[in-house]
């Protein structure tokens, strides 16, 4: 029946089509045209266009009947009139309120006669005289939506004169300050060098200067003291573990599948790793986007080396490390994956939603439900590597990737040696089968003999029958038990064998996630609504067609089409990722980004506080290489981004949320940050990345069966490292607003709750650390008084001495336990630790504020 | 809403000139402690004036049989040992039904204590939701969906209301499970971390032992816990005068006045030593079978009354797939007490008429007799298309009976609830509008309830 209505549409469409290029439309028969405007346009007037017409607030179902053209194409679900079967027309069942139809008008019913006259009207082929060249209110929509901001190419614009000409340091602050000036403002003063040290470090490196740092930099006469530092801080590889951890954040990284069975993952952290590195190598970023959707289709050229290789593969885990419903299977398993590949790929990528168009043509931006299935087409021919093993509620394992040195080797020495093992095993198994059946042979037989022997006790005098039963039954059972005891002699040394096999396997790779081509590529059918058991057109694979890129090739039909996706996604004529990718660096820089929905520039995005700028950025983004270091250079060595956090009273009045960017918001370190901030303080941060991750060593499990301490093992690796658990990440990041981990998050929430206050007094990790820096502290040879000592524990807290009257009241706050009389263990150690204490639950500690003087 | 959730829509004063009662001395001083930073708690103006506000949720993990609880089929009884629509033979109830309470609820002699609240009892026997599996139906009863990883509904209610101490958690989950969607149950997801629940205990250890982390001091030095304090204050307070009273500083300064108070507010409020032994001996505390859900009824009624605005309370071992005679009997046991003192406990303390009390499981069970491993076995299987759930208290008529299953219980259909419509019936009880209660992220208001949810009117008194 689907297929029918499809084709009376299709043949409608060349019919009217036909018409058109004949530039004369078909006479129409003037009884249809006087039923028409007698019993049919005024019931649309009145009845349907407030939800299906140029007057709806928002195009129900995505049915428009104020035109010709919009009738006949129908709405989300297809088309509503079948010329062919009359009846059957869903516009018709939907008058008459039939059962498995939604009802119209949902309210009330029409009066039959009303519904006759629909009857006779579709019965008449729809005569219908409206203007069919005028444009459909969903494609004036369509028209419209194109001109947002957002979907328009980029362009550079020259830098606004500004008043106060002296001010701008680079085209930045030109188009911030003319924005400034324009209300009558001006920006308060630059920071201190202290302060920019501080928010240099933080920004860049995600770790405290050291005090020797601050005064390298505080002392420097160099003109360019600020360009030189910022230059080290970017060349650091502590640089890409502060902004790796970003990017994780927007592709939703974890090394557990979440959802309701939650199995770790433990082959996810290659890619955490490949984040960092491709941060400190400042890959550029069209290049990075490429790798992690069609590595694996990338040419050698030009990065041929096995390392790179090998990154490419580890790069697209990024399709494969989503939330999974392991208990499901077949399609709506793989669709399921699908979803969370086409979710994760365009917010982060470009920054819109597209699932909406899943189930119907996207409500408010230009992506129709095809645009949709044209993706899925091609991820449905891609298949993820994720790993996992078959075992209750995990039907869907796949294999992985073996990587590093001799990887194809070791893993395939790796598997010999299992086959081997497997050979040994078989028969062991084979031999234990025989043994249960012959104990349980022999418990039959002791049960029959139990019987047997009654039977002999009961029996009559002269009745040998059960004698002699009970004779075959305890040769029976001492059949069994030779049985039994021959079976284990053959068993004991296939066991040995086996034990001892399994002692000397050899070592096996490290492994990753990845993804590849499935074996036969295709396109995928639209489901309508949603539902893949209710298959629509197909919709050949592509990318959305609203932004159309002349750069991008084809798709090879017998490739997913990723390698196509992901130039296309990357393409200079694709208007949204450069923008995209810029304000998210700006964002984590000022705390906000031009666009405030980071991860949504669609028309229910915000709108971009300082467009030019932002659109200037990109094409120059663009143009230099795609180079992240390179435009985050730009932004931090432009006077806004180095304004300090003074206030105003007149710039506030006005502007009180500092959209403007007329001083230097004070910013929340990010927990990561905070906690690498308390291990750089109490000299306890381990720099040297680790190996791996522990979710590796609990193995393919699901996560409820581990001890929830193992799951977080004590660490004082970098806050990058940790394992990412999903629902079980540590309880200072719960805290502290780190996002989750099965969502796509570019913003994080920053809250100031007591849950986090009690976690800084009291948890176990910062009392831990708080002694640690006592130690620290009371070891430093430079610090030779108790006065000296709390300036320098300040100084390691907040790059700065303390004030007299802070001095006084730290020395206050020691003096009773320093000179205690009652026993208390390490004294001197406890009295400094509790200074940490106090000193790590300020808000100084955790938000970037100005500094007077260092 | 909007999702600025950090913006009060109403002063403190509004909020406590909507009115409240029965909080203690503690609630009192949290609500009146001098803020001048609205946290995410803050108390906010429900969409309407509120039947209930506040909650307890009493989650029966595993699918409650109903055709053994609430769910009276006198069919059933008749029709045992006969084959069912489903091929298997129809199991009979396995205990008598009999009516109570002026309304005359058919109720099973299994719940006792429950019985004699009967009146009190909003029992939807109507119940569908759209999974019988446990690891699917369970993420949706707590937070609308399976499909997605999505806020629960004890995070909305805090997101859209705050709760009215500052001074305690707002959201408090006791004993949850860690299977099945595990954390999620009681996450944030898309809401900011400060929506999610302060967990107390794992389910499977005895809540006995069970603490609120970081909640005593780990102090190095003994009794310097308040110097330390002092210092950090005087520290934080000196900032806010550099930094031109930046409300993010003084957000610090208040969220460490607050930890104080929550240390000095929770082990006031979780205390057993200042119930009377009546009140002991009501939830059955120190009974053999009735200690641990006991305890978890009293604490429920502590932080309630002292101003927590959502508690969940979890008990595990509903899913009788086999020893029906023998499990269920037992699991009811365990609550029937407590749960029967809850609500006499709140009623007496004038608390339960702007309490909503929930009870149920995840789904119901089928009337017909379980096989298991190609054996019958004396149990139920899972039953997502008709169930059984009770309200009480916050706006819900007692003694009602709601909708009803086929003759059998099989499925709803009468008046069907689905849960959907039960979490839109929710929040509108609280004063919210399940349709205006909406968050947005990536680029869509989302809420609980997605597009679906009907308010059922019906049950409202």
């Amino acid at each position: 029946m689907r297929n029918t209505l499809l084709i009376s549409w299709s043949a409608w469409l060349i019919l009217l089509a036909a018409a058109a290029a004949n530039g004369q439309e078909k006479k129409l028969d003037p009884a249809g045209v006087e039923l028409f405007e007698k019993h049919i346009r005024p019931v649309l007037v009145e009845k349907c266009y407030s939800c299906h017409s140029k007057s709806a607030e928002m195009l129900e179902g995505g049915l428009e009947l104020d035109s010709s053209m919009g009738l006949i194409r129908g709405g989300e679900s297809g088309p509503i009139v079948d010329l062919e079967n009359v009846d059957s027309s869903l516009l018709l069942r939907m008058l008459r309120h039939e059962e498995d139809v939604e009802k119209m008008p949902p309210e009330e019913k029409l009066d039959d006669e009303v519904i006759r006259a629909f009857e006779k009207w579709v019965s008449m082929g729809l005569p219908d005289p409206r203007d069919k060249s005028a444009p459909t209110t969903k494609e004036l929509q369509e028209e419209e939506r194109l001109q947002h901001w957002a979907f328009l190419p980029p362009k550079i614009t020259p830098p606004p004169t500004v008043k106060n000409a002296d001010w701008p340091r680079s085209a930045i602050d030109s188009f911030i300050l003319a924005k400034i000036e324009a209300k009558g403002l001006q920006p308060v003063a630059d920071a201190s060098r202290a302060t920019l040290v501080r928010r240099l470090y933080f920004d860049l490196i995600g770790l405290p200067p050291s005090p020797q740092q601050v005064k390298l930099f505080v002392e420097d006469p160099a003109p360019d003291a600020v360009a030189k530092l910022v230059d080290h801080l970017l060349a650091s590889p502590r640089y890409g573990e502060r902004w790796g951890r970003h990017w994780l954040d927007v592709v939703r990284y974890a090394e557990s599948s979440g959802r309701e069975f939650n199995f770790t993952y433990p082959h996810a952290w290659p890619y955490r790793d490949y984040v960092v590195d491709a941060f400190n190598a400042d890959k550029s970023y069209d290049r990075f986007v490429c790798e992690q959707i069609a590595g694996d289709l990338l040419p050698d050229e030009p990065y041929g080396s096995a390392e790179d290789r090998e990154a490419r593969l580890v790069a697209t885990s990024m399709l494969s490390f989503g939330t999974k419903r392991h208990n499901s299977g077949g399609m709506a398993y793989r669709m399921e994956i699908v979803d969370d590949q086409i979710d994760v790929t365009c917010r982060a990528i470009l920054g819109i939603t597209v699932a909406c168009a899943k189930c119907h043509d996207h409500k408010f931006d230009p992506i129709p439900t095809k645009d949709y299935y044209a993706l899925a087409g091609i991820f449905l021919s891609t298949e993820p590597l994720y790993g996992t093993i078959r075992q209750k509620y995990s039907n869907n394992p796949t294999e992985l990737i073996p990587i590093g040195p001799n990887a194809a080797e070791m893993h395939a020495a790796a598997e010999e040696y299992e086959k081997i093992i497997d050979g040994v095993k078989k028969p062991w198994d084979a031999k234990k089968a025989e043994l249960t059946k012959a104990e349980e042979a022999k418990k039959a037989a002791e049960k029959k003999k139990t019987d047997a022997e009654k039977a002999v006790a009961e029996a009559k005098e002269g009745d040998a029958a059960p004698a002699e039963a009970l004779k075959k039954v305890v040769a029976e059972l001492a059949a069994a038990n030779s049985q039994i005891a021959k079976f284990k002699a053959e068993a004991t040394p296939l066991e040995a064998a086996v034990k001892e096999l399994e002692k000397s396997r050899p070592p096996r790779p490290p492994y990753a996630m990845s993804a590849r081509d499935r074996a036969n590529p295709a396109d995928t059918k639209v489901a309508v609504r949603g539902d893949i058991n209710q298959p629509g057109d197909v919709a050949p694979r592509g990318f959305l067609v609203a932004f159309s890129t002349p750069d991008v090739p084809a798709i090879d039909p017998k490739q997913s089409g990723r390698l196509q996706l992901a130039k296309w996604m990357t393409s200079q004529h694709n208007p949204l990722p450069a923008r995209v990718v810029v304000n998210r660096i700006w964002h984590h820089l000022f705390g906000r980004g031009i666009v405030e929905s980071v991860d949504n520039f669609g028309l229910m995005g915000t709108m971009p506080s300082h467009p030019k700028l932002l659109d200037t950025l990109a094409v120059e983004f663009m143009q230099d290489g795609w180079s992240i270091k390179r435009t985050i250079r730009k932004i931090v060595l432009s006077r806004t981004y180095q304004l300090s956090c003074a206030t105003n009273e007149k710039n506030q009045n006005v502007d009180p949320e500092n959209r403007l960017l007329w001083c230097a918001t004070p910013r929340r370190l990010p927990v990561e940050i905070i906690r690498d901030a308390i291990l750089a303080v109490s000299g306890q941060l381990d720099i040297k990345p680790p190996t791996g991750s522990p979710v590796t060593a609990l193995g393919d499990q699901m996560v409820r069966g581990i001890d929830v301490k193992k799951l977080q093992p004590p660490s004082n690796h970098r806050s990058i490292y940790l394992p990412v658990v999903r629902d079980y990440a540590p309880d200072m990041f719960d805290r502290f607003d780190f996002p989750s981990s099965s969502l796509v998050s570019g913003k994080r929430a920053v809250t100031n709750v007591p849950s986090q206050a009690l976690f800084l007094r009291n948890s176990e990790f910062v009392t831990q650390q708080a002694n640690h820096a006592a130690r620290r502290l009371l070891a430093d040879k430079a610090a030779a008084d108790d006065a000296a000592r709390v300036d320098l524990a300040m100084r390691w807290a907040f790059s700065r001495a303390p004030t007299d009257e802070e001095r006084q009241d730290a020395l206050k706050l020691l003096e009773p336990i320093l000179k205690a009389k009652a026993e208390i263990k390490d004294r001197d150690a406890s009295a400094w630790a509790t200074l940490f204490q106090s000193l790590f639950a300020t808000a100084e500690f955790r938000y970037l504020v100005d500094i007077k003087s260092p | 809403m909007n999702c600025d959730s950090t913006k009060p829509n109403m002063s403190r004063r509004e909020w406590l000139k909507l009115g409240s009662c029965g909080f203690g001395s503690v609630a009192l001083a949290g609500m009146t402690a001098n803020q001048s930073h609205a946290g995410p708690q803050t108390p906010r103006m429900p969409h309407f004036a509120p039947k209930a506000k506040r909650m307890i949720f009493l989650f029966m993990n595993g699918g409650p049989s109903q055709q053994d609880l609430l769910d009276y089929k006198p069919r059933l009884y008749q029709d045992g040992g006969k084959t069912g629509q489903n091929k298997q033979t129809l199991l009979s109830p396995l205990w008598d039904f009999t009516q109570h309470g002026e309304s005359g609820l058919w109720i099973s002699e299994l719940l006792p204590h429950l019985a004699k609240q009967a009146d009190r009892l909003c029992v939807i026997n109507s119940m569908q939701t759209d999974s019988r599996a446990h690891p699917l139906a369970i993420p949706q009863l707590h937070t609308g969906s399976f499909q997605f990883v999505r806020p629960s509904l004890g995070a909305w209610v805090l997101y859209g209301l705050g709760s009215p101490n500052q001074n305690l958690p707002g959201y408090v989950t006791v004993k949850p499970t860690r299977t099945f969607g595990g954390p999620s149950n009681y996450g944030n997801a898309f809401l900011p971390s400060a929506y999610q629940a302060t967990r107390v205990g794992w389910e499977g250890r005895p809540v006995k032992d069970a603490t609120i982390k970081h909640l005593t001091s780990t102090e190095v030095v003994p009794g310097v816990a308040k110097g330390i304090l002092d210092f950090t204050q005087s520290m934080n307070r000196r900032l806010l005068q550099r930094s031109g009273q930046n409300p993010d500083v003084q957000g610090v300064i208040d969220s460490l006045s607050l930890s104080s108070n929550m240390q000095k507010s929770i082990p006031q409020v979780m205390d057993l030593a200042k119930e009377s032994k009546e009140t002991l001996d009501l939830y059955g505390i120190g009974g053999e079978l009735t200690d641990d859900f006991g305890r978890q009824c009293l604490m429920a009624r502590q932080l309630v009354e002292a101003g927590v605005r959502f508690v969940e309370l979890a008990n595990s071992g509903w899913d009788q797939h086999s020893s029906l005679d023998t499990t269920l009997p037992k699991r009811c046991k365990e609550v029937d007490q407590p749960i029967a003192a809850l609500l006499i406990d709140l009623e007496r303390r004038g608390l339960l008429d702007d309490t909503l009390v929930f009870w149920g499981g995840e789904f119901g069970r089928q009337p017909e007799t379980q096989i298991l491993s190609g054996k019958v076995a004396l149990g139920r299987d899972h039953n997502a298309k008709g169930y059984t759930i009770w309200m009480a208290g916050g706006g819900v008529r007692g003694g009602l009976a709601y909708g009803s299953t086929d003759e059998l219980g099989y499925e709803a259909v009468v008046d069907k609830v689905h849960l959907h419509d039960l979490h839109a019936t929710m929040l509108h009880l609280l004063g919210l509008d399940h349709k205006r209660l909406t968050y947005r992220y990536g680029g869509r208001d989302f809420r609980l309830t997605d597009i679906h949810g009907e308010v059922v009117k019906d049950i409202i008194a």
